[in-house]
């Protein structure tokens, strides 16, 4: 699973930026040495496009009107009754994220506690979601009254968004109904053999291409950080006996390993145990390279230094050395990421995926359609988007190689 | 008489290695005054950091562990501490500044975060007050525009500057005792003196006691009240810096002395000891430097029976057969004791 990284060169101690950085820190110069790179800044931009996209998929994508009146002159926004909390807070927290970026571009500084109580409440709302006793789905109810009314001539006028479909909504009282139809001037990417529009999927799949990504990632990273991070520090015993587990998982063929536990469980699936089997199983590599980070950190004068200064353990690996040896990882990281979609993709073109959710892998899967059709616009479509976003990924981890590449920053300096 | 700050007795450490355990501190005593400088002087691999990295307890790799002795610090034993509370003694009440101050500053925070972190940590302060506290040492250590450079990172400053933040942050907890190990061997001569005179001058104010480790006898000289010299593990020479400059009785102690070169002398070569430090995995028998010594006359004591530390003259200390007056003054066990009061004032302010 883990994408072939042995080209990772770690530089012997964190370079010294060059003259150029002066007033920055570590990370903040190679942050921007990294995005100074055209292939970087590309990438960025396809990866910002595809969050965006995920993010905000119901205002983009969704069957509801923004607004509507009926003939009663009675304004109404069907859209919104149908978002649920993880929607609004997904949305809430990515406008905040944004804004504390460009008030930090600003140096704005106070302005970031602000932001940060108003993320830390919005973080909390869907807690107020489990407070609320059951209650009957809205969508449902919104969408009949919607589609009833346009039969019935009751609704006067209705804003739509952009594409006026929902991943999910299968036309049947369209005429073009119940069948895979290629790109039209109503459907711009076509339509899969239930009838639902292609464009539509794409853009709420990528909200699980996405987070498949990061989750799969950072679970991969935590575990790895942990078990690398005990290796390197501690050695001895607990070096040989996290070395035999790795060496345990590396043994395991990762693909066959999830193909069976998800036919074994599949009715216990959901997107995140997905996320979860995914990352569990391709930390070895992140805590090979925090394992080997370590190994040299640990006589490191600055580390005896905090030793020396009376500062505790977990200040010391986490705050002292980490950082320090987080460059092999922050390549490995985005390599894996593309890695982690990638499986997501296998799985829901091995239609192993979940059922119910839209995913790129699982639209290629249906563009071998029935019989000897096939539907080349749910193969082209769905196939490019994966591989713009593995390629995105790949070009930033190429750059942040090459942005902490000791021997290339030697050279510019 | 004044309670020592520090008593060391009879320390032994070992380190387990693949080839066999290697012993680089034996038996070795000294104390330090509140307030005093004393100088552990000796040859690289001489067991002099080692020493001072077990005050701490902080004995890097090779695996290591103390065989036996004490070291009592305000009258508690620091090696029968848990590590908790270890780490409150560290930086808090035992500072250390290492010899390398290019590389002893973490590259990825910038100073002020690195100082205030220890001073939150030991001092139960908000970080706004940690940040008055760092900037307020950063100006006592002389550095230039406190303020900006809190907000900047080690790779823009120079040698001599990371040393002071070192020193800034070694003092910013006010600790009784700063351990400097070699503090000025990477700093050029101007940079070297600057630092030694920022050491007295806070010394001079808090009354800190500095246990200075080095090699270089120019900064014993001009820094220390009382000097350890140390030799393949073991102290062989202990004294006040006037007894030890003056009148030297080791014959290594003595070595040391004439292979620095002087002005106004017309020798072509310089002195040097003859031979070179023993391996401490095979070190010779008896007194370990008889190999190289020019006093031993053949006298077959030296090869066989390793010499004690004796007191030869009130608060001089040696450990050799051949000191004259000496062979026979009783053995007696070091209890190395200075008093402030007895000592020599500072070199500096003697020649001031």
């Amino acid at each position: 699973m883990t994408t072939d990284a042995t080209a990772i060169i770690a530089p012997a101690i964190a370079p010294a930026p060059p003259e150029s950085d002066r007033g920055r820190g570590y990370f903040a110069s190679a942050w921007i040495r990294t995005f100074r790179q055209a292939g970087a800044k590309v990438g960025m931009t396809w990866i910002v496009i595809v969050v965006f996209a995920g993010v905000f998929a119901p205002l983009i994508a969704s069957s509801y009107p923004i607004a509507m009146r009926d003939s009663s002159g009675h304004w109404s926004s069907p859209m919104f009754k149908v978002l649920d909390y993880a929607d609004i807070t997904l949305m809430l927290l990515t406008l905040i994220g944004v804004a504390s970026y460009v008030l930090q571009r600003l140096n704005i500084r106070q302005a970031r506690y602000g932001l940060w109580l108003v993320a830390a409440i919005v973080a909390l709302t869907p807690l107020t979601y489990l407070l609320r006793p059951g209650q009957p789905p809205v969508s449902d109810f919104a969408y009949e009254h919607y589609r009833m009314g346009v039969a019935n001539g009751s609704i006067l006028r209705a804003i739509h968004t952009i594409i006026p479909y929902s991943p999910s909504d299968r036309l049947t009282d369209k005429p073009s109904g119940l069948q895979s139809n290629p790109p039209s001037r109503e459907h711009w990417l076509g339509t899969t053999d239930n009838a639902e529009d292609v464009l539509s999927r794409m853009i709420h799949a990528s909200r699980t291409a996405v987070s498949v990504g990061f989750v799969a990632t950072s679970i991969a990273l935590f575990i790895g950080v942990l078990v690398g991070g005990v290796m390197g520090y501690f050695v001895g015993v607990a070096d040989i006996i996290g070395m035999r587990l790795i060496e345990i998982f590396e043994a395991i063929p990762t693909l066959i390993l999830i193909i069976t536990f998800v036919t074994f469980y599949r009715d216990y699936m959901n997107i995140y145990s997905i996320m979860a089997i995914i990352g569990a199983t391709s930390w070895t590599g992140d805590a090979r390279f925090v394992r080997a980070e370590f190994l040299r950190l640990r006589d490191q004068d600055f580390v005896h230094a905090a030793k020396a200064a009376g500062l505790p353990l977990r200040s010391i690996l986490f705050r002292h050395m980490l950082p320090n040896g987080i460059t092999p990882l922050l390549i490995s990281t985005s390599f894996g990421v593309a890695s982690a979609i990638l499986t997501e993709s296998y799985l829901s073109f091995l239609g192993l995926g979940i059922p119910d959710r839209a995913s790129w892998g699982q639209m290629l899967d249906a563009a071998r359609g029935q019989g000897t059709s096939f539907a080349w616009w749910l193969a082209v479509f769905p196939g490019g988007a994966i591989f713009l976003t593995v390629f995105a990924y790949n070009l930033i981890g190429e750059s942040v190689r090459d942005a902490l590449d000791p021997k290339l920053l030697q050279r510019d300096s | 008489m004044p309670e020592p700050l520090l008593q060391i007795s009879e320390l032994n450490v070992a380190f387990d290695t693949a080839r066999g355990e290697v012993r680089p501190v034996r038996d070795v005593s000294l104390s330090i005054y509140p307030g005093q400088t004393v100088a552990v002087v000796g040859e690289s691999g001489c067991g002099k950091s080692v020493t001072a990295m077990s005050i701490l307890r902080l004995i890097p790799s090779p695996p290591s562990k103390v065989l036996s002795g004490s070291i009592r610090f305000q009258g508690r034993d620091l090696l029968s501490l848990s590590e908790k509370e270890m780490q409150s003694v560290r930086g808090k009440e035992i500072a250390m500044i290492f010899q390398e101050p290019m590389t002893s500053l973490n590259p990825v925070y910038s100073i002020g975060d690195q100082i205030a972190e220890a001073v939150v940590l030991h001092q139960n302060v908000g970080s706004r007050e940690a940040m008055r506290i760092a900037e307020q040492s950063l100006r006592d250590v002389g550095i230039a525009d406190p303020h900006r450079r809190m907000r900047e990172y080690p790779h823009e400053m120079s040698g001599g500057m990371r040393q002071r933040i070192m020193i800034a942050m070694a003092l910013s907890c006010k600790p009784k005792l700063l351990i400097a190990d070699e503090p000025t061997t990477a700093l050029d001569v101007t940079i070297q003196a600057q630092i030694l005179e920022l050491l007295r001058k806070i010394q001079r104010q808090t009354g800190m006691a500095i246990m200075l480790i080095t090699h270089d006898l120019g900064v014993v000289a001009e820094n220390a009240d009382v000097v350890n010299v140390m030799y393949a593990s073991r102290i062989v020479e202990s004294a006040t810096v006037e007894d030890l400059f003056d009148r030297p009785k080791h014959p290594y102690t003595q070595g040391l002395f004439r292979s620095i070169p002087k002005l106004g002398t017309t020798a072509k070569r310089l002195d040097t000891i003859t031979g070179t430090v023993p391996n401490p995995a095979k070190f010779p028998a008896g007194c370990k430097f008889h190999p190289r010594c020019d006093k031993m006359n053949g006298d077959p004591i030296c090869a066989t029976v390793e010499p004690l530390l004796r007191e030869i003259a009130p608060g001089h200390w040696a450990s050799c057969h051949h000191v004259e007056n000496f062979a026979n003054s009783p053995v007696t066990l070091p209890q190395l004791q200075h008093k402030r009061e007895d000592m020599v004032p500072l070199a500096t302010e003697v020649k001031a």
